[in-house]
């Protein structure tokens, strides 16, 4: 069944493109919307029989192995739920048609990638998916071809061929010391393989590659020129799902299912967490590009996941992959509300913007809860993702950093809620607000959605974290 | 007679309170008949229940219980609160007419002697502490209501008692703790060290209440500026009679207080020096009433210092002294009310030669200043021969602080009825005349029972003082009559003598009777220390304000600091941190390069430290 | 192992002056040379089939590289040159360090290159390996072309109308 999800994308996507395109650019939208549904659809009803007997057809074909547990249905839901934002809000600000349609077609190729990235079971393939997607977010930055998107585009371009390096040595060293590409039997080999330094060697490298793409700090130079210079639904795209698939993702895999945890690998990760979630949080002080800040509280935020990941406990895992969604859902939140801010005023430097509250009421709102749920405020999503997180560290004997990560977050609530207050709440000028509406109906669905959803996972997560979190416990048993 | 009649001394007070907290303002006649009334009725009912010997123990909350003993000394206690509360509301009936607090101080007036009562009946500690604290509340009442700078000497009055009542507080819990019990007649302590410890708070609490020194300060401020009525009952007669009480208590049943003890020794220590010191502050004031409020202050002195002594002869003076002084006391601050209301002013520059307009006070005071002095045969010498002779036995240096103490007294009494009632008299003064009858005759009662006391002393000293030693500490003496020691009366006499003639010589030197203790107070070493003392700067209580300025503005500095680090510091801190960070941005794509690989580096690096 | 020794020097210095020269022509053509000598690597590994893959792509990607360099650049002057030298040598000084510090360390690692494939990969025909083993490897490849497609329709196409 879950190869439709990578395939689907990818017949789309021909079929689109073919000489036939004047007809078929009009559908391309509803293409994206309609498959972006089926994916959340799947993820909260896998077993559903019509995809078995409707699409078995498909398998006597192809024969891929894949498999999706508890970490790819959430990965699948996040990606789903992203990558309607992200259309949504590009026919908001994408008007020529035909270029709705290439960036339709590069959503799907993008879907495609992560979709597959998430459901591999081989490393080889894991590597070739982060390439699409890799490739496709390079095109996606420099969209709108300015001086500023080709830039941040060649900085992750060429801090992403650095890591592509990294993981395709890693990977050789893999084969050389356990002769597969397949995750179990790696996993095997590891576990009898005497090969200690080669071992060590290639998980390095693997760590190395995926900070860069995760942005860790020191990894992280391209994130916030990327993320800032890119157009918004591009935004969007790249700090809600495609470096938590490329980098996070894959860091949680290949730790529970290549090479588990030891003395050393969790030590890196923690530090490495506790330093991005530090540093993130006080540049995001400063900033005056509303994005660009937001860039820096991504690389916050996705210390905290590797914080938990840290743990090397089934809670922090837990909490680390419930924060990868929560992440998803209000980052892409705020930079919903940046679009509309920006489409509205024209202007990213929030120095020049203020009073928009009484314009935009629904921008407000919606972010003011994306806020608070990325500063961990209950009972929005954030609070118990994080409180997981920061229990997992003082269950774990590690006391300084869930200190430590107990203070970022209050230095997160300033820098967002000052913005927050900057931004709606104080009185602004009039007469340049006065021609200032409420975007559009795109952007407002799309940030009502995602409140919505942040609002719901908070509040009914008594419910969630029997049906999410205690499988998540189970799956990471073995470790 | 029924025992529930023990209720009845603080209970009727009560009521008066109630009714005159209640009445209006045009009801004035309503008020002062009810006020005179009720005050008539507790006199005579402590008179009905003198002779009476009533224990009363009922459980009450908390596993305390409410236990009341009257028996002879509380009942003689009970009779001098009484009689004091009926000569004052007497007095105040036309003293405080057209004052606007008028049904303010009549409410806590009998406010105060309903607690008095109850603190004077009290067999269980915890129940006295109980009326005690209510007392510190009326105290700051009264004074609140008189003048504009009332309120900030309330409020002293309220720390510095407050804090002595916390030392009370704080003893009686010791105290109960020791015995394992808290009602009173079954407690007796010897003085080892926990014991000497609860003594001394306890004792604290006792001594501040009579208004010995160091807790002494508030009096003379309360005397500008709370109404006169409160000066003649709180700190003239009945503080004193109740810090005395529980003194008396405390060394007689309480603890075993004996010759050998140091705490004996402390006492007459703090006597010694209250009377020393507080009289040479009343040589030199020029106000009439602050004068007195300084003489409050010294004959306590007389009092702890009987007390502490310890042999039969001083506790029995101490005790005497303790009743002579609340009826002259009271009548000198009624004479000075007197004079106020009829001049006006109580500054004694402005008086003089009064003597002639208000004959009868003129006489009263004459009668009580002489008895305060000591002069024979008024009651004030006979019980300061006892307290002299009690001093010669336990040292010699007391007996000498004693002796200084009445030279001074008398000098200070000379030149405040030299100033007042003699001496010229200026013309706004011609038409002053005597206070109505119901002002006069207080003070008249109170002058005849101080003659009688000194002429009659048997009376008070048989029936009234001496049952409470105890047939066991008297061992058969017999304190009544005049002194049998003929070397302290001829002292005393050369010492009055001295008195008079520093004051001929004092008048004769600056030319004014106001100015006759000039000499004294321009003295060499004395004079840097008045003026000192006139800065206020052996006040207790000044200290204490400057040293609780002075943690006040520590905590506001580390409040400040802290609100720095917090508001500034780590605010800019993190800004700077954050403008390093972002300027580390550089937009240089080889630089960014150079960044991953050194994290490589690190990476590798942590991996093989193990 | 001498020979390979040799060899992967000569690759090493071959990307480094790739990396660091000073023109793009003379950059392509460091490209050239530098995949040749990976050819000559994998056939000395006993890979030829991968050799021939990379000597293939290698030699279209360098004719089209060539092409579009020639077509892009214009000569530059003598300073120009010179100022573009210093910046590159200043760009990318750490390159050489980084190569001789990596190469430290992997012998300092003591790494024992047994190049003894798994039986069934050698046996397999390589197209076997790709259709039946790889299977989704090829898919993904393929949508890597496509997204390289797209990237040069919606990045040089609108460009060249202006």
């Amino acid at each position: 069944m879950m190869h439709t999800l990578v395939l689907f994308p990818f017949f789309a996507l021909i079929i689109l493109n073919l000489p036939l395109r004047v007809i078929f650019r009009r559908l391309s939208f509803w293409v994206v919307f309609a498959l972006s549904l089926i994916q959340i659809f799947l993820v909260f009803f896998p077993q559903n029989a019509f995809w078995g007997t409707h699409f078995n057809f498909l398998n006597t074909f192809f024969r891929f192995n894949l498999s999706a547990d508890g970490l790819s249905m959430v990965m699948l839901l996040s990606i789903g739920i992203v990558t309607l934002t992200a259309l949504l809000v590009a026919r908001q600000m994408i008007t020529d048609s035909d270029r709705m349609a290439l960036f339709c077609s590069l959503l799907l190729i993008a879907m495609a990638g992560m979709n597959g990235a998430v459901l591999v079971r081989d490393i080889f393939s894991l590597y070739v998916f982060l390439e699409i997607t890799a490739v496709a977010s390079y095109i996606m930055i420099a969209f709108d071809k300015n001086i500023f998107s080709f830039e941040g585009a060649f900085k992750y371009l060429v801090l992403s061929a650095v890591a592509t390096a990294m993981m395709i040595t890693a990977i050789a060293l893999v084969i050389l010391f356990s002769g597969s590409t397949e995750f179990y039997l790696i996993n095997y080999a590891i576990r009898a393989s005497a090969h200690t330094s080669l071992i060590v060697l290639s998980l390095g490298l693997f760590l190395c590659g995926f900070f860069i793409k995760a942005g860790l700090i020191p990894f992280h130079s391209w994130l916030p020129d990327a993320y800032s210079s890119a157009p918004a639904p591009v935004s969007i795209f790249l700090a809600g799902i495609v470096t938590k698939t490329t980098g996070v993702y894959t860091l949680i895999r290949i730790f529970i299912s290549i090479f588990g945890f030891n003395g050393q690998s969790q030590r890196i990760l923690l530090l490495a967490g506790i330093i991005s979630v530090v540093i993130g949080a006080i540049a995001a002080i400063t900033q005056k590009d509303f994005k660009r800040m937001l860039a820096y509280s991504s690389i916050s935020q996705v210390g905290y996941i590797i914080l938990g990941l840290g743990c090397a406990s089934s809670l922090g895992i837990a909490g680390a992959i419930l924060h990868i969604f929560n992440h998803s859902v209000f980052k892409s939140l705020l930079f919903v509300n940046s679009a509309a801010v920006e489409t509205q005023t024209g202007k990213t430097n929030m120095d020049e913007i203020s009073g928009l509250g009484e314009k935009m009421p629904v921008t407000a709102v919606t972010s003011t809860l994306g806020a608070l749920s990325c500063a961990g405020i209950p009972p929005l999503a954030g609070f118990w993702s994080k409180l997981l997180i920061i229990l997992a560290l003082w269950v774990g004997g590690l006391h300084v950093y869930a200190v430590v990560a107990i203070l970022s977050s209050v230095l997160t609530l300033a820098y967002l809620l000052s913005i927050q207050r900057k931004l709606f709440f104080i009185k602004g000028n009039s007469e340049e607000n006065s021609q200032i509406k409420e975007a559009g109906f795109g952007i407002s669905l799309a940030s009502t959605l995602l409140a919505f959803i942040s609002l719901a996972t908070g509040v009914f997560f008594p419910f969630i974290i029997n049906s999410f979190i205690v499988p998540f416990g189970k799956i990471f048993g073995r470790f | 007679m029924n025992t529930n009649n023990i209720f009845l001394p603080i209970i009727i007070p009560l009521i008066g309170a109630l009714c005159a907290l209640v009445s209006f303002k045009k009801l004035r006649f309503l008020l002062e008949s009810s006020a005179f009334v009720i005050a008539a009725v507790n006199l005579i009912l402590a008179v009905i229940l003198f002779k009476e010997n009533i224990s009363l123990n009922i459980p009450w909350v908390l596993g305390l219980e409410f236990s009341l003993r009257l028996y002879h000394f509380s009942a003689f206690i009970l009779l001098s609160v009484a009689g004091f509360g009926f000569l004052v509301t007497l007095y105040s009936l036309r003293f405080l007419r057209g004052k606007e607090y008028a049904n303010q101080f009549y409410g806590y007036l009998f406010l105060t002697l309903s607690l008095a009562n109850g603190a004077v009946l009290a067999n269980n500690l915890i129940l006295m502490l109980f009326f005690w604290e209510g007392l510190l509340l009326t105290l700051f009442g009264m004074i609140a209501i008189g003048n504009k700078n009332a309120f900030q000497t309330a409020t002293k009055a309220f720390i510095i008692v407050g804090i002595s009542d916390l030392a009370l507080m704080l003893g009686i819990a010791l105290t109960a703790y020791l015995a394992g019990t808290a009602r009173i007649s079954n407690i007796h302590l010897p003085l080892d060290t926990l014991g000497s410890i609860a003594f001394i708070l306890m004792a604290i609490g006792a001594i501040s209440k009579a208004g010995s020194m160091p807790f002494h300060s508030w009096i003379p401020d309360a005397a500008l500026d709370a109404p006169l009525p409160f000066m003649a009952l709180l700190p003239a007669s009945l503080e004193k009679l109740l810090g005395i009480y529980l003194l008396a208590r405390i060394t007689l049943d309480m603890f075993i207080l004996t010759t050998h003890s140091a705490m004996s020794t402390l006492l007459m220590a703090i006597g010694a020096i209250t009377i020393i010191l507080a009289v040479m502050m009343a040589l030199i004031q020029k106000d009439y009433k602050r004068l007195l409020s300084y003489h409050a202050i010294s004959q306590v002195g007389y009092m702890i210092l009987g007390i502490g002594t310890a042999v039969p002869v001083g506790i029995v003076g101490g005790l005497f002294h303790m009743v002579n002084n609340a009826l002259y006391k009271s009548c000198l601050f009624l004479t000075g009310g007197a004079v106020e209301k009829q001049a006006g002013t109580t500054s004694l520059e402005k008086l003089g030669g009064l003597g002639r307009n208000m004959p009868v006070t003129f006489i009263c005071y004459l009668i009580t200043a002489a008895a305060i002095s000591g002069v024979p045969p008024f009651n004030g010498f006979f019980s300061k021969e006892l307290i002299y002779d009690g001093a010669l036995e336990r040292g010699k240096i007391f007996y000498l602080a004693a002796i200084v103490g009445s030279f001074l007294t008398a000098a200070s009494f000379l030149k405040l009825g030299h100033a007042a009632f003699l001496g010229k008299r200026s013309e706004e003064n011609k038409n002053i005349r005597e206070v109505p009858l119901s002002m006069l005759i207080p003070m008249i009662v109170i002058a005849a029972t101080c003659v009688i006391f000194g002429v009659f002393n048997a009376l008070p000293i048989k029936y009234l003082i001496q049952p409470v030693l105890g047939e066991g500490l008297l061992e058969g003496h017999n304190f009544s009559g005049f002194p049998t020691n003929m070397f302290l009366v001829a002292v005393t006499v050369i010492v009055l003598i001295a008195a008079f003639l520093n004051h001929l010589f004092g008048v004769k030197k600056s030319g004014s009777g106001l100015h006759a203790s000039d000499h004294i107070r321009n003295a060499p070493v004395l004079v840097k220390i008045y003026d000192l003392a006139l800065k206020r700067f052996f006040d207790p209580y000044e200290w204490g304000l400057k040293f609780s300025r002075l943690l006040a503005d520590i905590s506001w500095a580390v409040d400040r600091s802290i609100d720095w680090i917090y508001d500034k510091f780590s605010v800019n801190l993190t800004y700077s941190l954050s403008r390093q960070i972002s300027a580390l941005q550089s937009g240089n794509y080889s630089l960014y390069v150079v960044w991953s690989l050194v994290g490589a580096m690190l990476v590798f690096v942590l991996f093989f430290i193990k | 192992m001498n020979l390979h020794l040799v060899i992967l020097i000569a690759l090493i210095f071959a990307a480094l002056w790739t990396v660091m020269t000073r023109s793009l022509i003379r950059s392509a053509i460091g490209l050239a040379l530098t995949s040749a000598i990976l050819t000559i690597v994998m056939f000395a590994l006993n890979a030829p089939l991968a050799a021939v893959f990379e000597l293939s792509v290698c030699a279209g990607l360098i004719s089209v590289l060539f092409v579009s360099t020639i077509s892009l650049t214009h000569p530059l002057s003598r300073q120009e040159i010179l100022q573009h030298m210093k910046d590159r040598l200043t760009r990318f000084w750490y390159l050489p360090i980084l190569v001789a510090v990596c190469a430290i360390i992997l012998s300092a690692l003591d790494i024992k290159f047994s190049l003894k494939l798994p039986a069934h990969e050698t046996e397999n025909d390589v197209r076997v390996v790709l259709w039946n083993l790889r299977q989704f490897d090829i898919l993904g490849q393929i949508i890597v072309l496509l997204s390289g497609v797209f990237g040069v329709v919606i990045l040089f196409r609108e460009k060249n109308k202006k």
